[in-house]
């Protein structure tokens, strides 16, 4: 995949998840409409294709006022992606050399593997993860899962280590998946998986529309480096 | 503008920490008082989620989703609110209360009075432990004409 085809991607890709997201503002206080019907707008011109760069910067502009308008990020980890995917993209547009140019789409495929690896990492140093008892927690007490049927998982100690494991040596192995074109195509098929997952136990289907805009840029990394 | 800058310092340099512990996590409840000196509201839950959740809905939700997104924000209000307090993240939450029970046409004639607490649970050895650990203002409820 050409520098071009993956940042062209990221656009197409990163356009639908803000459509998604500024969507579900639609019927927000007057104050949130105004910064999301806006962005709905420059969306449909970032999937376009129309005057990229500037829209990009127009886009980054309207997430400065967002961040400011929630004090921090409304959607907390999708939110971040969102930004770093949206600055990169738009620093790729104005940065002199195709050189300078890879660098920044590299450290956005850079931040995605990290995204996966440190996540890993934070949970196996914990012994709570380890023993499966993390996870528990995460059905039993906290805000997360969707409906009261699923904190009875909490009940199933032994599913749950496995499920924490799985989890965990996943994210810690994904950056070995950059080697070869076909690890990387079934790790990321795997990750996306997990999204998936996440968005239908926890809700958080930001995070898997987000994360999914990413991915061009992993793609487009390992061939660069590898290939 | 600093500030907005500072807020966007995370998202450049991301720390990626997901659930690295599980803290204790909040639940918003909320009374309606019939006056600012009333003490015998009944503390009700904001939004709980359903009992169950079919196949069908947590797919719908991959696309449209903006109650549980708002509900999302607002455990990170709450968050924030045992963190560094700030008249933001209260009047975060006693807006969207107060959308929520005009949207749900909920009559507050009678109860005009509204006040929120946090209560943070958290697990003590095997035992699942409540404690509240904010309570807000009585504040007189207007309804949210700006939604």
């Amino acid at each position: 995949m050409s520098l071009d085809d993956a940042v062209r991607l990221t656009e197409i890709l990163l356009a639908l998840a803000f459509l998604q997201q500024s969507i579900e503002h639609i019927d927000a206080p007057r104050d949130e409409r105004r910064l999301f019907l806006p962005r709905i707008f420059l969306s449909i011109l970032l999937l376009l294709g129309f005057q990229t760069q500037w829209v990009c910067l127009a886009l980054v502009l309207l997430g400065l006022l967002i961040l400011r308008r929630f004090q921090g990020p409304y959607n907390g980890g999708s939110d971040r992606m969102s930004l770093l995917i949206l600055c990169c993209l738009s620093l790729v547009y104005f940065m002199p050399t195709l050189r300078w140019q890879e660098y920044i789409f590299g450290y956005l495929a850079l931040q995605l593997v990290l995204s996966y690896f440190v996540a890993g990492w934070v949970k196996i140093v914990n012994p709570e993860w380890r023993k499966g008892r993390a996870l528990q927690d995460v059905f039993g007490f906290s805000a997360y899962p969707v409906s009261e049927a699923l904190r009875t998982w909490a009940d199933r100690p032994r599913l749950l280590c496995v499920m924490s494991w799985a989890v965990m040596l996943f994210e810690l192995v994904f950056p070995l998946t950059l080697l070869t074109q076909t690890t990387l195509l079934v790790g990321l098929t795997i990750a996306a998986a997990f999204h998936f997952g996440n968005a239908c136990l926890f809700g958080f289907n930001r995070f898997f529309w987000i994360w999914l805009a990413a991915y061009p840029s992993i793609l487009w990394l390992q061939q660069r480096v590898f290939d | 503008m600093l500030q907005t800058l500072k807020l966007l310092l995370p998202a450049l340099i991301p720390s990626w920490r997901f659930f690295d512990t599980i803290a204790p996590s909040p639940r918003i409840e909320f009374t309606l008082l019939k006056t600012e000196l009333d003490a015998s509201g009944r503390w009700q839950e904001f939004r709980p989620r359903p009992a169950r959740l079919p196949i069908g809905s947590m797919l719908k939700r991959l696309f449209w989703n903006p109650r549980w997104n708002e509900s999302l924000f607002l455990v990170s209000c709450a968050e924030r609110l045992m963190a560094s307090p700030t008249e933001h993240s209260s009047q975060e939450i006693l807006n969207r209360i107060e959308a929520e029970l005009q949207r749900k046409s909920i009559d507050v004639s009678a109860t005009p009075y509204l006040q929120f607490r946090l209560v943070f649970l958290s697990r003590e050895g095997a035992q699942l432990q409540r404690h509240i650990t904010f309570i807000s203002p009585i504040h007189r409820h207007f309804g949210n004409a700006d939604s």
